[in-house]
């Protein structure tokens, strides 16, 4: 017998036989299908304890409740808070992501860094946070020393009346500097046009929910406008009054945009020419008698001037030519405005975040006042600021005190502007025009305008000129790629914080976020380290931060709101929060510490409507009423010398038009033509696409469609028609060129844009974060020259005449 | 020749006439060779190779923690410790916080075993979770609710994790190498056969109890694969 061939083969076939007859093929085939389920690459749940913590989410200021579930400490999925009055259940694309946020280390700054790379690379050395407080706090010292405190500069990027925003504002001042920078906001626009009508600056919101005609001028209601969580669930309740007849919405929009196409009408008015139609609008309402005349005659003021104005200038004929929309449309708007019991008129474009034209907002705000749908349910409610406690006041010593009497680098409330709080682009503009940046030290915190603001290369200019800039973003944003020192804060998932009245919620509330995991970074929570900075300055600055850490100040601010008495801090869901009461609620807490204890693990105090008498005293003008003819107006450019002898006063404040109507709401008509720029470029906002602050989760670039981005371009949308004239298909590369730079996109070609147009979505463009954001597409604020807004003197962000070629 | 004749082959060829040209000297005694060292490599080699062995950080006594219950294999009995939260969902191995309701005080050990010095000291006093291995570890992408089971169900815990109430050693983990799974859901028989509703975990014995039970509707896919 031996080893033949032969025998080897029978050898093996005995064992293929006797193999089969053993369970070892059919285990391995189960248990390799098994492992390829295990890959470690296959992203699973870790494993641990499931857990579930309450808080409210903290990337925009919509203020929705959020509920995180957390395996053991690894925070696994956020979604919306079912108990919580803003967004009962509902989440946005971007907060969904938010654990992204958290986690990703190339988003985020792990640590106290100062920077080793040339500005703008994002080289950075992690340093302890003992260096950094000192180096920060050795820098104020020395202008303390120099007394050339006013060389401070804080930009601030949080909702005004945070108590965090109070902290950086306090530093700036107890440091002896009056430039603390706030971003422009819609809610600058919204101050100034409250104010100058109604001498009232308190918050303002729309009560959209009870409203049964709702007027968009460009709000994007489905595009993340307010908080997108209550938006959703306020849409839903107007869908389903307006199944019923009961409700109707109509968009004014140039795009189709998904409000525009979810809309009950759709009107296409040129970018630009809302003022006008509003004003339209209006002609009609007073020409045929449908305005509220007992509103108008006890509450108003000004009328009989508006009212000529209005019917003389503003004649539907003229604005057919002006805005492109229909004489009937028109008058079907006005109709449908005026005999509606409940309309509003609402304004803020796109997401509502970026401010806008003030008088075009006036023009908006006047509709309203005709109706006399002010404080009323389904109208425009003013209400007082939240009544949080306020803080001592701060001991600013000699020094201190030289500093803050100086004059604002960025000119804001001078008689030049007279009505703004902050102008971040004048700041900019001061420095960029100086040889040597009067800014010598600027704390960025929550904001990054380096990439948010017009015309980025500007800012970038002016970023670059300033010897010491000092980021508190927890986030790898450009500006604090620009940042000479990054001091990170916490993410809204690690830290307690307040909201203070979510963006356009119509009820008080106040939202307290909470550490919902450990903080995964070595960052710390901003609140913190100001007074951390304050303490390392010297005595004196420290005397104004006396207090332990940032959560105290937070609990002596909500002490405000038991003061106050009443509300609530349970929500239940069954009677939605924005149903008028007729009898106060609460409070359903026994004592402050209950209160307290109950928002920490709630995150939530509110109080719904009540309703009151107008003439309780909403408005404070000189009148005591809603003023058509704005006398505050009337004053600063009587009051207020002009800068050169002779000069026309009005124009310096950038009215060009002359009479009464210049003190009214008006539209000031396009002054940007130019021949070499034919076409306007309108940038226009995503709901899954964050273009503020804080970055999209890069889970969100997932969900955009191939005609929005592909590979590292976006898409500039054009109409069909006009496209032609340029030769141009879709999906070409064009150049897109405006007054201040030239980009490269590519064109997506739809019948949704109007001709002559051309939109770009804000967003896109990153330089800094990671691999999944940066580079992809092009950022329209490139193409956004230096502009001001009449009157206001913000920015302009809405039309920017430009050029466009094959590519 | 003659001797030929008895040789299993000339059989084999007298039988089958074709294979005559397969069979050839010894022939048999290859196939026979090949095959039993088949079965004794499937049967015997493998399941030791499939599998690896790891001890439990300490040994733990089932019987010596329920010895004041009326029945260590009663539902009850094992709630308290494999307890479910408030909200339903099952804690499984209980963590040191179960453990500190009783073991709090590490000066005051509630025994005297070298098992919980190790545990006291190494574990409770240094606020370390217990790293203990599990011996019904499902895959990731099989959803399973303890509550359904036991609360809604009514299936007594030692029908899927056997009669261990009473035990005092933990046995010993075994993990699969390949799949990364304890060895408790093939089961301990390699061949996968079973005698009891605990020998096995896999998806063919859910099914079978849901069928059993008069849930055939649970056996649809997407019930477990969510």
């Amino acid at each position: 017998m031996g080893v033949t061939r032969r025998n080897f083969v029978k050898f093996a076939i005995g064992g293929v036989a006797g193999l089969h007859l053993t369970p070892l093929p059919y285990k391995l085939m189960d248990d390799i299908a098994i492992w390829t389920q295990n890959w470690p690459w296959v992203p699973v749940p870790p494993e641990g304890e499931f857990l579930s913590v309450k808080s409210v989410c903290g990337l925009c200021p919509g203020g929705c409740g959020i509920q995180v579930r957390k395996v053991d400490e690894r925070a696994v999925k956020i979604e919306g808070r079912t108990d919580y009055p803003v967004n009962p259940g509902g989440i946005c694309p971007s907060g969904m992501g938010g654990l992204q946020l958290l986690y990703d280390r190339d988003l985020r700054h792990t640590g106290p860094m100062k920077r080793v790379g040339p500005r703008g690379s994002g080289d950075f050395m992690e340093i302890t946070w003992d260096e950094a407080i000192k180096t920060v706090a050795e820098r104020i010292a020395s202008l303390r020393k120099n007394a050339k405190t006013e060389a401070l500069v804080s930009v601030d990027g949080n909702s005004k009346g945070s108590t965090l925003s109070l902290m950086i504002e306090r530093l700036t001042k107890a440091a002896g500097s009056p430039n603390y920078v706030r971003m422009p906001s819609l809610e600058d626009t919204y101050e100034m046009g409250n104010l100058l009508m109604m001498g009232n600056n308190g918050p303002m919101a729309y009560d959209l929910e009870n409203s049964d005609y709702v007027l968009s001028f460009g709000s994007g209601l489905l595009e993340g406008w307010g908080g997108p969580g209550r938006i959703m669930n306020a849409w839903a309740v107007l869908r389903e009054k307006a199944s019923k007849g009961g409700a109707t919405v109509v968009q004014i929009e140039s795009r189709a945009s998904n409000t525009a196409s979810k809309s009950d009408k759709w009107i296409a008015a040129r970018p630009g020419t809302d003022a006008a139609l509003a004003l339209g609008i209006a002609h009609v309402i007073i020409r045929d008698n449908l305005y509220d005349q007992q509103f108008v005659s006890n509450y108003t003021s000004g009328f009989e001037k508006f009212k000529t104005m209005v019917l003389g200038q503003y004649s539907p004929e003229k604005i057919v030519d002006i805005t492109g929309v229909g004489k009937e449309a028109i008058k079907a708007m006005a109709d449908g405005f005026a005999r509606a019991k409940a309309p509003v008129a609402i304004y803020g474009k796109g997401k509502g975040t970026l401010n806008g034209s003030l008088f075009e907002f006036m023009s908006v705000q006047a509709l309203n006042a005709l109706k006399g749908n002010i404080n009323k349910p389904g109208g425009i409610i003013i209400s007082d600021p939240l009544p949080l406690a306020t803080l001592p006041a701060i001991s600013p010593d000699g020094v201190a005190e030289r500093g803050i009497l100086t004059p604002r680098f960025d000119q804001a409330g001078t008689n030049k502007y007279p009505f703004a709080v902050s102008l971040i682009n004048n700041l900019i503009d001061v420095i960029n025009h100086s040889d040597k940046s009067p800014v010598d030290t600027l704390l960025v915190f929550s904001a990054n305008p380096a990439f948010t603001l017009p015309d980025s290369g500007e800012v970038n200019r002016a970023l670059k000129k300033i010897p010491f800039i000092v980021s508190f973003s927890p986030f790898r944003d450009e500006t604090s790629f620009m940042a000479d020192l990054v001091l990170p804060d916490h993410s809204y998932l690690e830290k307690t914080d307040d909201i203070v009245r979510p963006n356009g919620l119509q009820y008080q509330l106040y939202g307290l976020t909470r550490p919902v995991v450990k903080p995964v970074y070595n960052t710390r929570s901003a609140g913190d380290t100001i007074i951390n900075i304050a303490k390392a300055v010297d005595t004196k600055t420290a005397s104004s931060f006396p207090w332990k850490d940032y959560e105290s100040v937070l609990k002596i601010r909500a002490k405000g709101l038991f003061d106050s008495g009443g509300g609530l801090v349970r929500y239940k869901g069954a009677e939605p929060a924005w149903k008028w009461k007729t009898a106060s609620d609460g409070p359903d807490y026994k004592s402050f510490g209950d209160m307290w204890k109950k928002i920490k693990t709630d995150g939530l105090w509110y109080r719904k409507l009540m309703p009151s008498a107008i003439d309780s005293g909403i408005f404070k003008t000189a009148s005591n009423r809603f003023e058509f003819f704005i006398s505050q107006l009337e004053l600063a450019v009587k009051d207020y010398p002009t800068a050169a002898p002779g000069g026309n006063r009005l124009k310096e404040l950038g009215i060009t038009v002359e009479g009464d109507a210049a003190f009214m709401p008006h539209y000031e008509g396009n002054h940007h033509h130019d021949e070499q720029l034919p076409l306007t470029m309108a940038p226009y906002e995503m709901v899954n696409l964050a273009s503020g602050w804080a970055p999209s989760p890069p889970f969100a670039y997932k969900t955009i469609f191939d005609d929005q981005l592909l590979g590292s371009d976006s898409f500039a949308i054009i109409n069909p028609g006009t496209a032609s004239e340029f030769r141009i298909k879709q999906g070409d590369y064009i150049i897109i060129q405006s007054k201040a730079c030239a980009v490269k996109a590519r064109a997506s070609l739809s019948h949704g844009a109007m001709p002559g147009v051309v939109y770009m979505p804000l967003g896109f463009g990153h330089t800094a974060y990671d691999e999944f954001i940066r580079e992809k597409g092009v950022n329209p604020n490139l193409l956004i020259p230096p502009g001001k807004d009449p009157l206001s003197g913000h920015p302009v962000w809405w039309t920017t005449p430009v050029k466009i070629m094959k590519g | 020749m003659k001797n030929s004749a008895e040789k299993p082959s000339s059989i084999v060829v007298a039988a089958f006439p074709a294979l005559g040209r397969y069979v050839s000297k010894g022939g048999w005694l290859c196939f026979l060779a090949g095959f039993v060292g088949a079965l004794f490599l499937g049967w015997y080699v493998f399941p030791k190779l499939l599998y690896s062995s790891q001890p439990q950080p300490f040994n733990f006594s089932h019987k010596v923690h329920l010895e004041e219950a009326d029945d260590p294999e009663d539902v009850e009995s094992c709630l308290n410790c494999h307890a479910f939260r408030d909200d339903g969902t099952f804690v499984g191995i209980p963590r040191l916080d179960k453990c500190k309701e009783c073991h709090e005080d590490p000066e005051s050990p509630l025994g005297d075993s070298d098992d919980e010095a190790t545990f006291l000291t190494n574990y409770m006093a240094e606020k370390k979770e217990v790293p203990w291995l599990s011996y019904s570890r499902q895959p990731d992408c099989v959803y399973f609710s303890h509550a359904a089971h036991v609360k809604m169900g009514e299936i007594e815990c030692k029908t899927c994790h056997g009669p261990h109430g009473g035990s005092e050693v933990l046995p010993l983990y075994r993990e699969n190498r390949i799949s990364g799974y304890p060895i408790g859901i093939w089961g301990e028989r390699i061949s996968g056969l079973k005698t009891n509703t605990w020998d096995r975990m896999k998806m063919d014995d859910c099914a079978e109890c849901h069928t059993e039970k008069g849930h055939e509707e649970n056996n649809a896919c997407f019930v477990c694969h969510k």
